[in-house]
């Protein structure tokens, strides 16, 4: 038993007066959490973020609604705004359907919280009993015993859904809150869609957790587009659960560039053949801020291919970490799965802590990983300068170049350049650095 | 143009320059020969301002200023072009993404207006074309996976781009073929101008039948130990630098 867990718990914990297949689940899930406590360094996958120690000291309560209209500060409004889409928006972690935008829904389409869902009797049995494996199992339990609010999105078979869905979170309020929100991603077989999410705030210190429950049926497609820019004082996880069936393809591109602490988790299992799936990072840190990226692919069944790439930018005191696991089952041949973990460290300050793992017991498979840390090339500088460019230009360019690898693989093209103007823009903050 | 006067460098501590003087007037040719290891490239680099190497004494004095007060990027924009021996990779910045930036850099930096898109377009095109650079090149990322020749004549494009007072030509000649020494060598020729200077940097004469020079220097140990007409590099291609070098001691 856990003490910080428990007290936790009794602030923190989501009322148990929600429909039974429910309060059976956020009972167990209340029980497991407060028996294993917050993840903490003696805890191997959690060894470089001790999230147990980051969370201390601090009386967490809940988050409350926000009232009335968002004052967006400049530069933190939605980034994909430009991008006709139908939206949800949470507040908070609350959802504002004054905010949203989900009106001229084609046939095969729900998009709606989560706890309309509930209220309207939808059961999310299979969701909410995904725990993932033990490196995300903790926050898929606290998430579960506490979460109240989320996004569903559910496409039917066949279902092609033109515009992109955006799915924004603001956290204007802080004051030591916490708020645990719950998405449930469904797509039937050959549904297709693009999902653009951004986790944006600047209420200074607050906890968010999201979780994401994705399942793609046979031959679906899904292209995630994720930024993540939370307050310089804000510790976030945000989590993806996702079972990917045969000849269904998930891909994911993100850049994170917020929170005083992070973690990016994401655990993905293939159910069918011939899958594909796919998990592009950057991410831009500063001063002390710390981001894990935990990424752990499962290949259950033969003949499925992953990519895992994550690319960092380190500066100030900021440390970076890359966790990445493969998983090849003993029959799953023709497997092909690649992970590769590139930090840039701007400062002799800054720290990056890559564990790439494989575990492999099938013979006939392709398994790649690696992992390199380094410094802007000195030689590339100097060239650059020596044709009249000026040092900082000179540095942002071979910076730029360095995340084009991430940028260059969004399938969506506006978000593409979403993403390559926000990683420009944070950048205009940049100290000349040591080279 | 460029005035060099007992200079002395050294990297980590180590001199390589051991008080060089050296004047190149304005249009003039000048090759600096030597063996390796004499402190051509060192020579070179200095001039360019690479931080790694230290002056102890002496002066560069450029169009009449102290050309060691500025920065790197200050040098290539008051005219200075540095043509690398081994032109560094960079990937992920396409050439032509870095021609436009070099450019424009230079020309905001004498306070001249910026080239749109299309100007400059049009402007590589006509310099690419003379050269034989192709525009597959052009949207490759710079140097990455460039020939030897394909690198040379990329630094020699750059050059003809940015037009510069005094062009450092490091070992251009080498890893090239006599084709591609030719097409090279017509490029740096057709730049040749009375208010264009140029300094050779050069280990083998072959190049100076291309590139004919107004003077040659012979540097060894640091040192220039000879300076003569464009004669010198023929006598030099006969005994060999063993002779001269001893010679001298």
């Amino acid at each position: 038993m856990s003490d910080q867990a428990l007290t936790y718990l009794d602030a923190n914990g989501a009322s148990a007066d929600g429909p039974a297949w429910l309060d059976v689940r956020r009972r167990a899930a209340r029980a497991s959490f407060a028996d294993a406590g917050f993840p903490h360094r003696r805890v191997e996958a959690w060894r470089y973020t001790d999230l147990s120690r980051l969370i201390a000291k601090t009386d967490w309560q809940p988050a409350v609604p926000h009232e009335g209209a968002v004052l967006v500060p400049e530069g933190r409004s939605n980034p994909f705004a430009a991008i006709a889409s139908h939206k949800l928006v949470f507040v908070n972690g609350f959802f504002r359907p004054d905010l949203s935008e989900l009106e001229g829904l084609p046939t095969g389409v729900e998009i709606l919280p989560l706890e309309a869902a509930l209220e309207s009797g939808t059961k999310f049995e299979t969701a909410f009993d995904a725990n993932g494996p033990e490196a995300v199992a903790p926050i898929a339990a606290l998430n579960t015993a506490c979460a109240k609010d989320g996004a569903v999105i559910r496409l039917g078979e066949g279902v092609v859904l033109d515009q992109p869905v955006q799915l924004i979170h603001y956290t204007p309020d802080g004051g030591a809150t916490a708020s645990h929100t719950r998405n449930v991603i469904e797509l039937g077989a050959g549904a297709s869609m693009t999902l653009l999410e951004a986790q944006i705030g600047w209420g200074g210190s607050y906890l968010v957790d999201r979780l994401t429950n994705l399942t793609l049926g046979e031959g679906a497609s899904l292209t995630h587009v994720r930024i993540e820019d939370e307050d310089a004082q804000a510790v976030h996880i945000a989590t993806v659960l996702g079972d990917i069936a045969a000849e269904a393809s998930y891909v994911a591109n993100t850049l994170a560039t917020g929170g005083r602490a992070g973690r990016l988790q994401t655990a993905l299992r293939f159910t069918g053949e011939s899958a594909h799936a796919e998990s592009n990072t950057a991410y831009l840190l500063r001063d002390k801020q710390h981001l894990d990226t935990t990424i752990i692919v499962d290949h259950a069944v033969p003949g499925c291919t992953s990519n895992a790439l994550a690319k960092g930018v380190l500066d100030g005191e900021a440390t970076g970490v890359f966790q990445g696991k493969v998983i090849v089952a003993p029959h799953a041949q023709k497997s092909d799965a690649k992970q590769m973990s590139n930090a840039l460290l701007l400062s002799r300050d800054a720290a990056m802590n890559a564990k790439p793992e494989l575990e492999i017991y099938a013979d006939d498979v392709q398994c790649a990983h690696g992992s390199t840390i380094g410094e802007l090339d000195g030689d590339a500088l100097f060239y650059l300068r020596s044709r009249g460019i000026d040092e900082q230009t000179a540095r942002r360019m071979l910076i730029s170049a360095f995340l084009g690898a991430v940028m260059e693989q969004v399938p969506h093209a506006e978000a593409r350049d979403v993403l390559s103007e926000r990683a420009a823009s944070w950048f205009e903050h940049q100290t000349s650095g040591e080279a | 143009m460029l005035e060099i006067k007992d200079l002395h460098a050294s990297v980590d501590g180590t001199p390589i320059l051991k008080g060089i003087s050296l004047t190149i007037g304005d249009g003039e040719v000048h090759a600096i020969m030597g063996p390796n290891g004499s402190g051509k490239s060192t020579l070179s680099n200095v001039l360019a301002g690479r931080e790694d190497y230290t002056i102890t004494k002496g002066s560069i004095t450029y169009k009449g200023k102290d050309l060691t007060e500025l920065a790197i990027e200050e040098r290539a924009s008051a005219g200075i072009f540095l043509a690398f021996q081994y032109p560094t990779e960079i990937p992920g910045v396409t050439t032509m993404t870095f021609l436009k930036t070099a450019v424009n850099a230079q020309r905001k930096a004498r306070g001249e207006e910026e080239l749109n898109a299309v100007t400059f377009l049009k402007l590589v095109r006509q310099k690419a074309k003379e050269l034989q650079v192709d525009e597959d090149m052009l949207k490759r990322p710079l140097n990455v996976g460039f020939s030897g020749g394909e690198k040379k004549r990329a630094e020699t494009l750059q050059m003809a781009l940015l037009e510069p007072s005094l062009a450092i030509l490091d070992e251009t000649d080498s890893g090239l073929d006599i084709d591609a020494l030719k097409i090279v060598a017509d490029g740096v020729n057709r730049l040749r101008a009375p208010d264009r200077s140029m300094m050779v940097i050069t280990h083998y004469q072959r190049l100076l039948d291309y590139i004919v020079p107004d003077h040659v220097h012979v540097l060894a140990k640091g040192r220039i130990i000879r300076s003569g007409g464009k004669e010198l590099a023929k006598e030099l291609e006969a005994s060999g630098y063993t002779d001269i070098t001893e010679s001298a001691a």
